[in-house]
């Protein structure tokens, strides 16, 4: 099984009578418990291939499949509820809510789409604890380190036990040593759960970190 | 609703700082009710409080007491009218009268003791039994119209009456009143008007018969007698002239505050989501429906509401508690204050509006920007 396929996917933004082709037409699978590293300059498109990815941008043309979801014909309830059930976001810039605790900003993630407290709480403990925030769960996000955020942020994109999660430049605001330790930490809590992941990265001393290396340049997909 | 009030008790001082300006506001209007409630009460306190249910003007006089007078085949026929138990002639005017201070003007009441136009409200003492006895407003109590004081109405061989009770909220026009028995009524007019034949009453008091709805009562009197018009106790009080003076400056004072209720309230929570703009943008992004977010808002706004509307009627109460009961009294009343509250609700909802379509209006995949590096 794969848990994600593009197929033929394109992505072009208009720019005045211009228009920037920013994915051409890209053809990726990624299997069910694989983590792929997308490595390629600044603007060759590596955004935008997540975001199609992760069903908050729409393509050009092309189809998107999550696990068994055909989302292309989606419209945008659906793909709210979509994000919401099946994929985890890290983002490149903003992951955490300012004024929730590390604890809170886990918890929100079930309680925006109603779900019971009692085992959203044991998931937040138990995902808090494996990334080593066990004394930061009271902690508001600007009382806490870079690693530490960006430890809250992964534990945060894992709360929905999704199949696919994405990251988007995970470590580009780390230092090398902090940087491989988040990586490290990635590569456990997703193989741990056997889901997939795409990390997007223009730092190639992180993709030993995945299984297999993709590389983008100019919207252009080569293995 | 853990992301409304975790960001309330993150943040407390602004929400405190909000708040307190929304009690400020609600403390002034509610106490520019209750000061509004007084004042009326101090201006027609004395129809207000008189037992009869329906009163006759000249329907020349425009609801005025004191432009209305009623000539006696008036009065005879409203006596006749189908659905009129019974009918009572009514006098007023404001004489000069020496109390045992100083000469003062005082508003006089005649009624037929123990009939139709009797005080409702007596505090203390009792009501007159005869001629030259008087109920006076306890609001006047202290300036020479107590209990046992005597008051001379100035002019011509004017009568004398002693004051034998006091009744809450009986004054006209913001003056002292007495309630005496049409006879010294009679005798004052005399005393003021001593060339005058005839004393005319200014209104025919009116109780209707047993199962005669009043409105419909008044409405044959006013078919049925030529030059009159009836008015029911409420109307006569919303129709005097001196309470829709009144009336229409408070409604523009209060229409003010009611606006600016809006704008503090819109403004703060615009602001707020424009801060916060980057994190919901985020929870939009991970999932979160619009619906999610809007009823945070609409939850902060109701909590900062709450805490306005506590400390708003909670002050205007103890104000109105403590504040000595000087001229002019103030009356809070529960159903404007209930009333205030919800219409609150509505607008600081209606200011909030503009937030919520802030909110609707978010585009997940901003989320996905590199700008900056907070995270
Ligand atoms: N909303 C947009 N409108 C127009 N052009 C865009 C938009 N988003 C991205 N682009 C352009 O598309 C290209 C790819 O951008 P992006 O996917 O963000 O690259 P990367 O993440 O690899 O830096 C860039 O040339 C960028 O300027
Ligand atoms: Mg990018």
């Amino acid at each position: 099984m794969t848990a994600l396929v593009l197929d033929g996917v394109r992505k072009v933004y208009p720019s005045g009578d211009d228009e920037i082709v920013a994915v051409h037409t890209a053809d990726l699978a990624v299997g069910d418990d694989e983590i792929l590293a997308l490595v390629g300059p600044s603007g060759s498109g590596k955004t935008t291939l997540l975001s199609i990815a992760g069903g908050l941008l729409a393509p050009t043309a092309g189809a998107v499949r999550v696990g068994s979801t055909d989302i292309s014909g989606f419209n945008q309830k659906q793909l709210t509820g979509f994000r919401a059930s099946s994929v985890g976001f890290v983002f490149q810039a903003v992951n955490l809510v300012p004024f929730l605790t590390a604890r809170e900003n886990l918890l929100v993630v079930a309680e925006m789409t109603g779900q019971p407290k009692g085992p959203a709480r044991r998931r937040a403990d138990q995902l808090l604890d494996e990334l080593g925030l066990t004394h930061r769960t009271k902690n508001l996000p600007a009382q806490l380190s870079g690693g530490e955020r960006q430890r809250v942020a992964i534990g945060r994109a894992l709360m929905n036990e999704p199949g696919l999660v994405l990251f988007d430049e995970p470590t580009s605001a780390l230092d090398t040593s902090l940087g491989e330790q988040v990586m490290g930490l990635i590569r456990d809590e997703v193989k741990g759960r056997g889901t997939a992941a795409v990390i997007v990265t223009h730092d190639t001393r992180m993709t030993e970190f995945a299984d297999r290396t993709v590389s983008i340049i100019d919207g252009y997909l080569a293995a | 609703m853990l992301l409304a009030l975790r960001e309330v008790i993150r943040a407390k001082a602004r929400f405190a700082l909000l708040s307190g300006a929304v009690g400020l506001l609600v403390f002034l209007i509610v106490f520019q009710q209750a000061l509004f409630g007084g004042l009326i009460t101090s201006f027609i306190g004395a129809v207000e409080n008189q037992d009869a249910p329906i009163l006759v003007f000249n329907d020349q006089a425009r609801s005025n007491v004191e432009g209305s007078f009623l000539l006696p085949a008036q009065a005879e026929a409203i006596s006749r009218v189908d659905g009129v138990a019974d009918s009572r002639l009514i006098g007023q005017n404001t004489f000069t009268v020496a109390t045992a201070s100083a000469p003062e003007d005082a508003v006089l009441f005649g009624y037929t003791l123990g009939e139709l136009g009797e005080p409702r409200t007596l505090r203390d003492g009792r009501l007159p039994l005869g001629p030259n006895e008087a109920v006076a407003s306890a609001a006047d109590a202290d300036k020479g119209f107590d209990i046992g004081d005597t008051i001379e109405i100035l002019g011509d061989d004017g009568p004398t009456v002693t004051i034998v009770g006091l009744g809450e909220d009986l004054r006209w026009s913001v003056a002292p009143t007495l309630f005496v028995s049409y006879e010294t009524f009679e005798a004052a007019q005399a005393a003021v008007n001593p060339d005058a034949t005839v004393v005319l009453p200014s209104l025919v008091a009116v109780r209707p018969a047993d199962g005669v709805d009043i409105d419909t009562l008044t409405d044959t009197i006013d078919a049925q007698v030529d030059g009159v018009e009836a008015l029911t106790n409420a109307e006569a009080v919303a129709q005097n002239p001196g309470v829709q003076g009144v009336s229409s400056s408070i409604t523009i004072i209060l229409a003010l505050a009611f606006v600016v209720v809006i704008l503090v309230v819109g403004f703060f929570f615009l602001i707020l989501t424009v801060q916060k703009a980057k994190p919901l943008t985020l929870l939009r992004a991970i999932g979160s429906p619009s619906s999610y977010l809007v009823r945070n808002l609409i939850v902060q706004i109701a909590v900062v509401m709450t805490a306005g509307i506590v400390i708003g009627v909670g002050s205007a109460l103890l104000v109105a508690a403590v504040s000595p009961t000087g001229d002019v009294p103030i009356e809070v009343e529960v159903g404007s204050v209930i009333t205030t509250v919800v219409a609150l609700f509505v607008l600081a909802m209606i200011g909030g509006a503009v937030s919520i379509r802030r909110v609707l209006r978010i585009d997940p995949i901003r989320a996905t920007a590199d700008s900056g590096r907070t995270l």
